[in-house]
């Protein structure tokens, strides 16, 4: 693309607001602008990202660079086709992962469509990962990297994507901050939340949106694999595979959630071993590489957020549907998160896991009965 | 890149020569407090009484019945609660306004609602005029004060406030009107005009933000919001802003003396604008178009596009103008006024309010009534190929 118009996603911190500096010392033609995605009023304190003060922040930025800054409202898309899938999600008994789905619509379609009207030739945004002849790579900085939240994003947005923080560590971003004497920014503090989810209680939001009588925030029991109930629970949307906090005491070993029933609200325990998994099952299958990988090719699987990836192999490709077996067991393979395929650093692909397959239940199975 | 234009005169203008330079000694050596006894008290009285003066006489009024205020929002406010505090407990309980005010009378209006007052809304017609069907049944008796602007500050409509006010009146309610975007573009004589208590802003008229002022008709039942003084005659105590008031009664004398002229020019640039749209936009839709329209103000809607990217789209070719209300975040939400008239949700998504004002002119008419249409053309371009 010859033009050099960018439209830079702000968040007002610091790792956007030195994407939007980075290119508009490079000469690009920078435009700021700050998704509005929900609306708390007047009643929540200050929070790190989404708040009146960081679109004031956003807006400060471009100032000081001398570039336009926008607020886009994407309230009532951000609010179906994110916040609404996120509690669905829980009614469902998995765990969601909202930022990808935030990714994937609401950032690289929604925002990318604003683009076009303003005829932009690039989109730029402050995510730790590269975008390299139309594919995209894991960020410099490991530690930082984000591509686990990126695989949605579709081919042809990906080619005209400027990922300028994705090629420096995090340090080196706050350096630039304040080299451009954006030391406010620079130091303020990251968010880890999910951003319309205040104070990490998604319960709240659960309640909010379905009403207090929605079945996943209903009383429930605690089961064994067998069957045996050995507690009561107030809700399964308040754990997720692999929590140990809020789970019964008094066993042999200590007992983590295996998985959610909703049909019978039922949390099922397990020892630490009944969570490994050598299988995994994956739906909305996205490949974001030239080539989509085949039954039998090897590739690099990673589960959970700053997850170590492993290899694994393909073994059923069923439409948008995957089936992977790992070459080593997988902790906590939980319904609704993402696996993404990588090869080395290169994103391959990613899908919304369904569970962990077939092949690791029969492993599991014998070593719960053993265990209890 | 050709200079930026301004359309946007309905939502503020630059602050007059004249006005800055009558202002600047009050910033100096005359910079007293008014309720002071010495002689820099005095001298700022002085400038401050005849500042009132200057203002009454724009409204043909008495300067005891013209208060100082912060602008258009505190007079709205002043000029409801005010008066229903006094009255709610002599058997006039109910507000009247109508659904396409300006917030700063809706938002009172409610808040009365909360604190035990009866709100009554005026249905607007499809041009959002008020018409005496609807309110003559609706102001009665137990009306405290019906509020009702005289020209929307969004889409211009122009409403009958001297048939309404005669109403009012009639029954015994007393009757307020939003003047903000009125002033200097309709003649006021309060002598004739039955109305009790009217609000102006200073920033729509060339004088700074932060001044305006409300007038209240002598022998208005009226409580203060504010305690703690006497200035304004205790009905809006704190230490009265003298260089600004003497902005305002500069504004407003100027206002007054271009304002026949001045709203002929606007007039034919809005309307030469509005064709220049019109001829290549066909179907776009202008609002409150059937009915009396102020001069500065086009508000239009074109279908299949979104105010918020044709805004910025236009700003980015150098043209400013705004969208419904601006929330706090200054990201863009469809108007409540155009829903309030039945314009659909699609349609009040895309309205774009263009106004016209001191700064324009012809030459800049020309250039947005050909910018605008090629932007819409080519978001229509995007949404098609989409």
């Amino acid at each position: 693309m010859a033009g050099r118009r960018v439209l830079v996603a702000m968040s007002g911190g610091v790792d956007s607001s030195v994407a939007a500096a980075l290119l508009h010392t490079q000469g690009y033609e920078v435009i700021g602008a700050t998704m509005k995605l929900f609306c708390h009023g007047e009643d929540l304190p200050d929070r790190p990202c989404c708040s009146l003060d960081s679109v004031n922040d956003a807006r400060r930025v471009c100032q000081q660079l001398g570039v336009p800054h926008y607020v886009l409202n994407l309230e009532s898309a951000f609010g179906r086709d994110v916040v609404q899938d996120f509690v669905d999600e829980y009614s469902r008994g998995r765990t969601p992962i909202p930022c990808v789905r935030c990714n994937t619509f609401t950032k690289f379609r929604d925002l990318v469509r604003k683009a076009d009207a303003l005829e932009c030739d690039w989109i730029a945004t402050g995510h730790y990962a590269r975008a390299i002849d139309g594919e995209l790579h894991r960020g410099v900085d490991h530690g930082k990297d984000q591509t686990y939240f990126l695989w949605g994003i579709e081919r042809d947005v990906v080619r005209r994507l400027l990922l300028p923080v994705g090629h420096q560590t995090k340090a080196e971003t706050r350096a630039v901050a304040h080299r451009l004497g954006l030391d406010v920014i620079a130091e303020k503090v990251e968010s880890q939340d999910i951003c319309f989810v205040p104070d990490g209680d998604h319960i709240k939001i659960i309640r909010r949106e379905l009403g207090g009588d929605t079945p996943s925030l209903q009383r429930g029991p605690f089961v064994l694999h067998d069957g045996t109930t050995v507690g009561e629970h107030d809700g399964f949307a308040r754990f997720t595979i692999g929590q140990r906090k809020g789970v019964p005491g008094g066993f042999a070993s200590a007992m983590f959630v295996i998985a959610i029933e909703p049909d019978t609200r039922a949390v099922v325990l397990g020892p630490r071993e009944a969570l490994m998994g050598r299988g995994l099952i994956a739906r909305g299958v996205h490949w974001m590489c030239a080539e989509p990988r085949a039954v039998g090719d090897r590739v690099s699987v990673q589960h959970r957020h700053r997850a170590t990836p492993v290899p694994a192999e393909i073994v059923r490709i069923d439409g948008d549907e995957i089936e992977l077996a790992l070459d080593a067991p997988l902790s906590a393979i939980t319904p609704g998160q993402s696996m993404v395929l990588y090869d080395e650093d290169r994103v391959l692909g990613g899908g919304f896991i369904e569970s962990g397959s077939r092949v690791a239940r029969r492993l599991a199975l014998p070593i719960l009965a053993s265990g209890v | 890149m050709a200079p930026p234009i301004y359309l946007d005169h309905a939502a503020t203008t630059p602050v007059r020569q004249e006005v800055l330079e009558a202002m600047t000694p009050f910033f100096g050596a005359r910079f007293g407090n008014p309720s002071s006894v010495h002689r820099w008290g005095r001298d700022a009285r002085t400038a401050l009484d005849e500042a009132r003066s200057r203002v009454a006489a724009c409204l043909k009024a008495q300067p005891d019945e013209i208060v100082f205020t912060s602008g258009g929002t505190e007079g709205d406010n002043l000029a409801i609660i005010g008066p229903w505090r006094m009255r709610r407990a002599h058997g006039r309980n109910a507000v009247v306004t109508s659904p396409t005010e300006h917030k700063a009378v809706l938002e009172v209006v409610h808040q009365i609602a909360r604190e035990g007052g009866e709100e009554r809304l005026l249905a607007v017609n499809a041009c959002g005029v008020i018409t005496p069907d609807v309110y003559e049944p609706m102001i009665d008796a137990e009306v405290a004060v019906c509020s009702v602007m005289w020209i929307n500050n969004e889409i211009g409509v122009v409403q009958d406030i001297p048939a309404i006010g005669a109403h009012a009146r009639s029954v015994g309610a007393l009757m307020h009107t939003d003047a903000v975007q009125a002033f200097g573009k309709l003649a006021i004589d309060t002598t004739r005009l039955p109305v009790d208590l009217l609000s102006l802003s200073g920033h729509k008229i060339g004088a700074p933000k932060g001044i305006g002022a409300m007038y209240i008709r002598r022998g208005t039942p009226f409580e203060p919001l504010f305690h703690g003084g006497s200035q304004d005659r205790g009905r809006r105590p704190g230490t009265e802003n003298v260089a600004f008031a003497v902005g305002l009664a500069v504004a407003a004398e100027l206002q007054l003396a271009e304002r026949e002229r001045e709203c002929a020019r606007l007039c034919v640039m809005r309307d030469a604008l509005q064709s220049a749209i019109m001829a290549r936009v066909p179907d776009a839709v202008v609002h409150g178009a059937g009915a009396t329209r102020a001069p500065h103000i086009l508000n239009i809607s074109v279908p299949g596009t979104d105010s918020e990217s044709l805004l910025m789209a236009l700003d980015l070719a150098g043209i400013a103008a705004s969208g419904g209300s601006a929330c706090q975040s200054g990201s863009v939400t469809p108007s409540h006024v155009l829903s309030a008239i039945g314009v659909s949700r699609s349609l009040a998504g895309a309205a774009v309010r263009l106004s016209v004002g001191k700064m324009s002119t012809d030459d800049d008419i020309a250039r947005v009534g050909e910018v605008f249409p090629s932007l819409v053309e080519k978001a229509r371009r995007l949404a098609g190929a989409a």
